[in-house]
C-alpha cells in the first residue's frame, strides 16, 4: 500500500468514525424512546449536546491529569479506528491485529481511569472499580471468542479475515457458538443496561462522570461515539464479513448496535457480582464449545 | 406581602458587546447559542411538592427529550438548576453551593409559588423567601404546582431566550457578586463561604464587573479559608 | 585474559572496594562506580548479544578433579545485561539522599551497597558457568547472597529470609540429587557430555532429571507452590534492594530453567514425554503450571493493601508469562518469554523505586494512606504511570510487546484454555495496578500530604531513565529482539525473524512504530480539540460533587479500602489459602518424620548414636 493511500486512510477513518457514530448515538436514544414511547430528540441532537458542551464558558479542571485523561480518552480511539478495516479502507490494519485493537481499546479506558481518579470523588473511583470489574467479566468471553476467530480464519488480520469470510461465507453461520458469546460479550463492553452498574446515576451520580462538566463531559460523548462505532465494526468484521461496500456495510453495522440497545432498554440492572455470574456462565460455555467445535 | 412588580420575570436587555472583526464570527456565536438552547441538562433540586411535576414532564406523555432536555445527575453536567419547590434556610446553602458548582452559562428556574415568594410558607421562620435574590433566577413558572404543560412552556421560554442572547442572568451573578453575597450572608451569617471561588472564577473568565466586590466579599476575605488548586509542584 | 575474566575481576573488584569503604558516606559511589564499570565491560562484550560465539574465561581450575569452566554465551550476556542495569539503577538511587535517610534511621547503607554488589558479583558467576558443579556452586553463592540482601533490615525481614532459605536449601538438595544421577549416569559433569547421553536416556529418567532440577529452579522462581516465600521476603528487604531483588534475582531460576529444560535436555524430549492416563505431555503440565503462576499469584496482588507486597506477588506470576512464552517453543512464543524478562524486570524496577520514592516522602507504602499524590510527585508519578503501563501490557509500553508474542504464539499453536488463562493473568493486573496508581497517586491529598515534596533528583533520574527505556524498547522492540534472537539461537530454539519495530507476519504481525506513531497523532489532535476550546480553570479538590454536602479537609472523601468491593463479592471465598495449608502440611510432616527416625534410632539402635559419638570423639582426638 502506497504512503499517500494510508495516511488519508488514518486521516478519514476517525472522521467517519466520529460521524457513523453520532448517528449511532442517535439511534441508540430513538430506540430508546420508541420503547418507551417517547418521541425522542431531534435528528442533530447528538453533535448538538456535543457543541453545547465544548461551548460552555467556564470549565471546571481537578488538574493536569484530568485534562490528559480526556485527551488520551479521545485520542486513544481516533488511533484506534485507524486499525479497524473499512470498505475502501485498510488503515494500519496490517500492522497489528485483532489482538493489538483489543489491547489499543484500553487505552482510551486508562486515560480516563487516570482523568476520573484525579477529580478526587469516590463516587468517580467506584465507577472505575465497577468498570474495570466489568471489564474482567465480559473479557473473558470475548478473548474467547478472539481466539476462536483467529483460529478459524489462521490469522490475526481483521482485513484477511474480512476478504476470507466474503470468499467462504459468514463467520456467524461458521461459528454461531462464538457468535452468540460475542454478542454476549459486546452487550457488557457497551456499557448498557443491564451491565451499567458502573454508571448507576441514582447510587453513584453516574460514576466516572461524576465531576465531568463542560468539554470534558464533551469529550466522554465523542468517546461514546466511536465507542459504538468500534463495538458495531469489530463484530461486523468477525463475524458477519465486514463489508464490500458502504451500503451493506452501514445496514450491518447498525443492526450489530440496534440489538443490544433493544435488549438494553427493556432490562434492569445487574449487581456487579451477578454480571460476574453471567458473563463467566454461559457466553463462556458457548465460547469455549464454539472453540471446541472450530477446532475438533 | 412583598412587591411582586419586583419580581423579574424578565431582565432587561444587555448592551451588545463590542462588534467582532471575524465576520464569521457572528455565525459561530449564533450556531453556539442554537446549540446552547437546544440542548439543555437540567438537575432536578427536588426541594418540594413541585417535582411530581416533572417526571410526566420528561416521561411517554410530554417527553421533554423532543426538546432536547434531559435529566442529569450531578451540577457539573447540568445546565439548568430547577429549584422545584420552597427553600427552606438549609436548603437554600445547598442549592447555592450545587449553582456554584455547575458550569457557566447555567440558568436558574424557580418552579411553584414558594420560590416565587415563599407561597404557603410565607409565615415561616426557616423559609427563604425570593430565590431572585439568593441566585440570578432567569425565570419562573408559579403555580401551586405547575402542570407539565406549563414546565415545558417555562422551558420553551427559556430557550428561546437562551437563542436570542437577550437573557444571561448567570453573568449577573459574577458581576453583582457583592449583592447576592450580602443577601446570603444576611441570612447565613458572616462566616457564610462555598468551596467555590466565585470571584476568582469572575476574574479568570473576565466575567467581573464593578460590582463584583464590594463590603459583603470583605467580609467574606476576612472568614475565609481560600480553597486554591493544588498545583503542581516540582519541588 | 579475556573480557570475560576482566568482568569477572572488576565484579570482585566492586566487591572488595564496596567492603573496604562500607562504612564511609562514599561507599555508594564506590558501588555504583564498580557497576557502572562492569556495565561497560560488558558493553565491550556486545558481539555476544549478536550471535558471536561464546568467550570462555582463562580462569579455570579444577575442583575434586573436575574442571570448571567459565564462559559468556548469549543468554548469559542477556541475563547479566539486565542484572548489571538493575544493579546500578539501583545502587545510584541507594546513594544520595536515600542513604542518609536510611543511615539516619539507624542502618547502614554501605551493607545494602555491599549486599548488592555481592549478589551482582555472584549471579555474573552463575551466568558464567560452563559445567554443572560450576552452576550448583554459584547458585548456592547467589542463594546466600539473596539471603544476606533480604535478612538485612531485621525483624520481619530475619522470619521471611529464613523461610526464604530453608526453601531454597530444599531446592538445592533436588538439585544435588540430579547433579548425583547425571555423574552416576554419565561420569561427568560436563554439559557436552550429558547432551551426548540425553537422547539415550528413558523418558522416566529425563521425568525425573527435569522435575528435580526443575525444582531447584523453580524455588528461586517463585513457581507454584514454591511461592509462598517470595513476596514477603522481597517486600521486606530494603528499597533498593527489593526493586533489584524484584527486577532480575528471582529470574535466575529462568536461566536455569533455559539452561537445563531447553538448552541441554531440549523441548522436544520433554514434548515427547507423555504423562500416562491423560492426554497431556510433560511440556503441557509444565505450561498449566506456569499459566496457574500467573492466575493465582496475580489474584493475590489485586488484594494486597501494601504497595510492595502488591508488586511482589505481581514478581510472582509474571514469571509465568516467561516461562509459558519459554515452554511454547515456538519462535514466536519463546521470544515473547525471554522478550518479558527484560520487560519486566524494567517495569518492576521502575514501579518499585516509584513505590520506595513515595516512602521515602510520606513513611508508609499502605495504600490505604495514601492518595492524591500526583500534584506533590509528578515525576514519580510519571514513573509509576510507565511502570503500570508496561507491566499491565498495555501499548506503547514494552511489555504489550512481550505479552503480544506469547498470547500471538499461544494463538498460533491452537492452545485455547492457556490463551484464555494468561488473559485472565493480564486482566487481574490491569485491576491491581490500577488500585496501585490510585491509591497512591490519585483521589483526595491528605491534609498530612500537602507538605510532601518531589523525590530528590537521585532517586528521580533513575526512575526516569527506566521509565524512558521502558518507552524506547516499546516504540522499537526491535533493539532488544536482536539481543534476544541471539539467545534463541544459543540454545537451541527456533529464532524468530523480527523487524526494528516488531514482528513481519502475513497472518497478522505487530509494527510498534506505526502503531506509536498513529497513537500519539491521536493525542494530540485530541489535545488540541481539547486546548482549543473553552478554557479551563483547575479548583480545589474539596469543591467537588457531594450531593449538596460541604465537605472539609478533616473528613475524608476518598474511596481505597476493599478497592474491588464486587468482584470480592464473587470471587472473594475463592481465597483458600491452600497453598499455606499445604505447606503447614509439609513442614508438619518434615518434622514428625525427623521426630520419628531420631526416636527410632535412640530406641531400636541404642548403641548406634553411641557409637557415633564415640567415632566422633575419638576422631577429634587423634
Amino acid at each position: 500500500m502506497e504512503i499517500g493511500k494510508r495516511i488519508a486512510d488514518i486521516i478519514l477513518m476517525p472522521i467517519v468514525a466520529f460521524v457513523i457514530g453520532l448517528f449511532m448515538v442517535l439511534m441508540l436514544r430513538k430506540i430508546a424512546a420508541k420503547l418507551q414511547r417517547r418521541v425522542g430528540p431531534p435528528f442533530f441532537q447528538p453533535l448538538i449536546d456535543i457543541i453545547k458542551f465544548y461551548s460552555k464558558t467556564t470549565q471546571v479542571s481537578h488538574g493536569l491529569l484530568h485534562d490528559i485523561g480526556i485527551i488520551m480518552a479521545v485520542g486513544g480511539y481516533l488511533a484506534a479506528e485507524s486499525l479497524l478495516p473499512v470498505p475502501g479502507m485498510d488503515g494500519l490494519s496490517d500492522k497489528g491485529g485483532i489482538i493489538t485493537l483489543t489491547y489499543f481499546l484500553m487505552i482510551p479506558s486508562l486515560g480516563l481511569a487516570l482523568g476520573v481518579g484525579q477529580c478526587a470523588n469516590p463516587n468517580g473511583s467506584i465507577g472505575i472499580s465497577r468498570a474495570l470489574t466489568a471489564m474482567l467479566a465480559y473479557d473473558i468471553p470475548f478473548v474467547i471468542v478472539i481466539f476462536g476467530v483467529a483460529w478459524h480464519y489462521g490469522t490475526t488480520d481483521l482485513s484477511e479475515m474480512i476478504s476470507l469470510q466474503q470468499a467462504q461465507g459468514w463467520g456467524a453461520f461458521e461459528m454461531p457458538l462464538l457468535a452468540l458469546a460475542g454478542l454476549f460479550a459486546l452487550q457488557g463492553m457497551m456499557g448498557k443496561q443491564p451491565f451499567e452498574i458502573y454508571v448507576a446515576p441514582a447510587e453513584i451520580a453516574t460514576g466516572p462522570m461524576v465531576e465531568m462538566g463542560g468539554k470534558y463531559m464533551g469529550g466522554l460523548f465523542v468517546m461514546q461515539c466511536f465507542q459504538l462505532y468500534t463495538a458495531g465494526v469489530l463484530y461486523t468484521t468477525l463475524f458477519l464479513g465486514g463489508g464490500t461496500h458502504w451500503l451493506d456495510f452501514l445496514i450491518k453495522i447498525f443492526a450489530v448496535v440496534a440489538i443490544p440497545m433493544m435488549i438494553a432498554f427493556t432490562f434492569p440492572r445487574y449487581r456487579t457480582e451477578d454480571m460476574l455470574r453471567l458473563m463467566w456462565k454461559w457466553p463462556v460455555l458457548a465460547g469455549l464449545l464454539g472453540i471446541a467445535f472450530v477446532m475438533y | 406581602m412583598s412587591d411582586l412588580s419586583k419580581i423579574p420575570i424578565h431582565t432587561e436587555k444587555h448592551a451588545p458587546e463590542e462588534a467582532r472583526t471575524n465576520p464569521l464570527a457572528g455565525v459561530f456565536d449564533e450556531l453556539v447559542r442554537f446549540a446552547q438552547s437546544r440542548s439543555m441538562y437540567m438537575l432536578h433540586y427536588c426541594t418540594g411538592c413541585g417535582a411530581i411535576e416533572l417526571p410526566p414532564a420528561m416521561t411517554s406523555r410530554f417527553d421533554m427529550e423532543r426538546l432536547g432536555i434531559q435529566p442529569m445527575v450531578t451540577p457539573r453536567q447540568a445546565d439548568i438548576l430547577l429549584v422545584t419547590g420552597y427553600v427552606s434556610v438549609k436548603t437554600l446553602k445547598r442549592i447555592i453551593l450545587t449553582y456554584e458548582q455547575m458550569p457557566s452559562p447555567k440558568y436558574v428556574i424557580g418552579i411553584c409559588s414558594c420560590t416565587v415568594n415563599g407561597g404557603m410558607y410565607w409565615q415561616s421562620y426557616a423559609t427563604a423567601k425570593k430565590l431572585s435574590e439568593y441566585l440570578p433566577v432567569d425565570l419562573y413558572i408559579a403555580g401551586c404546582m405547575p402542570r407539565p404543560e406549563a414546565v415545558i412552556e417555562g422551558m420553551r421560554a427559556l430557550m428561546a431566550n437562551i437563542q436570542s442572547g437577550e437573557t444571561e442572568p448567570w453573568k449577573d451573578y459574577y458581576q453583582r457578586y457583592d449583592y447576592y453575597l450580602g443577601n446570603q450572608q444576611h441570612l447565613f451569617g458572616d462566616n457564610w463561604q462555598t468551596p467555590t471561588d466565585v470571584i476568582g472564577q469572575a476574574q479568570h473568565y473576565g466575567l467581573a464587573g464593578p460590582e463584583t466586590e464590594g463590603e459583603h466579599t470583605r467580609i467574606l476575605q476576612q472568614y475565609q479559608q481560600p480553597l486554591v488548586a493544588h498545583k503542581l509542584r516540582l519541588k | 585474559m579475556s573480557l570475560l575474566d576482566a568482568l569477572l575481576l572488576t565484579a570482585l573488584g566492586t566487591l572488595i572496594a564496596t567492603l573496604a569503604t562500607v562504612r564511609t558516606r562514599w561507599v555508594g559511589y564506590v558501588a555504583s562506580l564498580g557497576l557502572g564499570l562492569q556495565l561497560l565491560v560488558l558493553f565491550l562484550l556486545a558481539p555476544l548479544g549478536y550471535g558471536a560465539p561464546a568467550v570462555t574465561s582463562g580462569l579455570a581450575w579444577d575442583l575434586f578433579g573436575q574442571p570448571l569452566v567459565l564462559r559468556y554465551d548469549a543468554m548469559s550476556w542477556y541475563f547479566a545485561l539486565i542484572t548489571l542495569g538493575a544493579g546500578l539503577v539501583s545502587s545510584v538511587y541507594a546513594t544520595g539522599a536515600w542513604s542518609d535517610h536510611y543511615r539516619a534511621a539507624g542502618r547502614s547503607p554501605g551493607w545494602l551497597q555491599f549486599a548488592l554488589a555481592l549478589n551482582v558479583f555472584t549471579m555474573l558467576l552463575l551466568l558464567a558457568s560452563g559445567d554443572f558443579l560450576s552452576l550448583f556452586i554459584a547458585w548456592e553463592l547467589v542463594s546466600w547472597a539473596s539471603f544476606l540482601l533480604m535478612a538485612l533490615a531485621a525483624g520481619p525481614a530475619l522470619k521471611w529470609s529464613l523461610r526464604y532459605i530453608t526453601y531454597a536449601t530444599a531446592g538445592a538438595m533436588s538439585m544435588l540429587a540430579a547433579l548425583g544421577i547425571v555423574f552416576h549416569l554419565t561420569g561427568s559433569l560436563n554439559y557436552a557430555d550429558f547432551m551426548a547421553a540425553v537422547d539415550q536416556w528413558s523418558v522416566g529418567l529425563i521425568t525425573l532429571l527435569t522435575v528435580l532440577f526443575g525444582a531447584g529452579f523453580a524455588v528461586k522462581m517463585g513457581i507454584l507452590p514454591f511461592h509462598l516465600w517470595q513476596a514477603g521476603a522481597y517486600a521486606e528487604t530494603p528499597g533498593p534492594g527489593m526493586a533489584f531483588l524484584g527486577a532480575i534475582s528471582s529470574r535466575m531460576g529462568l536461566y536455569g530453567m533455559m539452561l537445563v529444560w531447553v538448552q541441554l535436555i531440549g523441548l522436544i524430549r520433554l514434548i515427547e514425554v507423555h504423562i500416562p492416563l491423560t492426554f497431556l505431555s510433560l511440556r503441557d503440565v509444565l505450561m498449566w503450571i506456569a499459566a496457574f503462576t500467573i492466575i493465582l499469584p496475580t489474584y493475590t496482588a489485586l488484594k494486597q493493601n501494601d504497595a510492595r507486597r502488591l508488586l511482589a506477588w505481581h514478581g510472582i506470576g509474571q514469571g509465568g508469562y516467561m516461562l509459558m512464552g519459554i515452554l511454547s517453543a515456538s519462535a514466536l512464543g519463546s521470544a515473547g518469554g525471554i522478550l518479558h524478562i527484560f520487560n519486566y524486570a524494567t517495569n518492576q524496577a521502575v514501579l518499585l523505586l516509584a513505590v520506595f520514592a513515595v516512602v521515602y516522602r510520606t513513611g508508609t507504602a499502605d495504600l490505604n494512606k495514601l492518595g492524591g499524590l500526583f500534584t506533590r510527585m509528578p515525576l514519580t508519578f510519571v514513573a509509576m504511570l510507565v511502570g503500570i503501563i508496561g507491566l499491565a501490557g498495555i501499548p506503547p509500553m514494552n511489555g504489550f510487546v512481550s505479552k503480544w508474542m506469547v498470547y500471538r504464539s499461544l494463538l498460533s499453536e491452537g492452545m485455547p484454555l492457556l490463551f484464555v488463562a494468561s488473559v485472565i493473568g493480564t486482566l487481574g493486573t490491569i485491576l491491581s495496578v490500577y488500585k496501585l496508581i490510585h491509591n497512591t497517586f490519585l483521589g483526595q491529598l491528605r491534609l498530612e500530604h500537602e507538605p510532601v515534596q518531589e523525590a530528590p533528583w537521585s532517586m528521580v533520574i533513575p526512575m526516569m531513565v527506566l521509565a524512558l527505556i521502558i518507552f524506547l524498547t516499546g516504540f522499537m522492540p526491535g533493539i532488544v529482539l536482536d539481543w534476544v534472537a541471539a539467545v534463541q539461537a544459543a540454545v537451541g530454539l527456533p529464532v524468530l525473524p523480527h523487524t526494528l519495530g516488531g514482528v513481519a507476519d502475513a497472518h497478522g504481525g505487530l509494527d510498534m512504530i506505526m502503531l506509536v506513531l498513529v497513537l500519539f497523532a491521536g493525542f494530540g489532535v485530541s489535545a488540541l480539540l481539547f486546548y482549543a476550546t473553552g478554557r479551563s480553570e483547575p479548583v480545589h479538590q474539596l469543591d467537588n460533587y457531594a450531593g449538596g454536602h460541604f465537605l472539609s479537609a478533616d473528613v475524608r472523601y476518598h474511596y481505597s479500602d476493599h478497592f474491588y468491593a464486587g468482584l470480592m463479592h464473587r470471587i472473594g471465598h475463592w481465597y483458600r489459602g491452600s497453598f499455606l495449608w499445604f505447606e503447614s502440611v509439609v513442614a508438619s510432616l518434615a518434622s514428625f518424620l525427623a521426630q520419628w527416625s531420631a526416636t527410632f534410632y535412640r530406641l531400636m539402635q541404642p548403641a548406634l548414636p553411641m557409637l557415633a559419638m564415640a567415632v566422633i570423639v575419638l576422631w577429634m582426638v587423634s
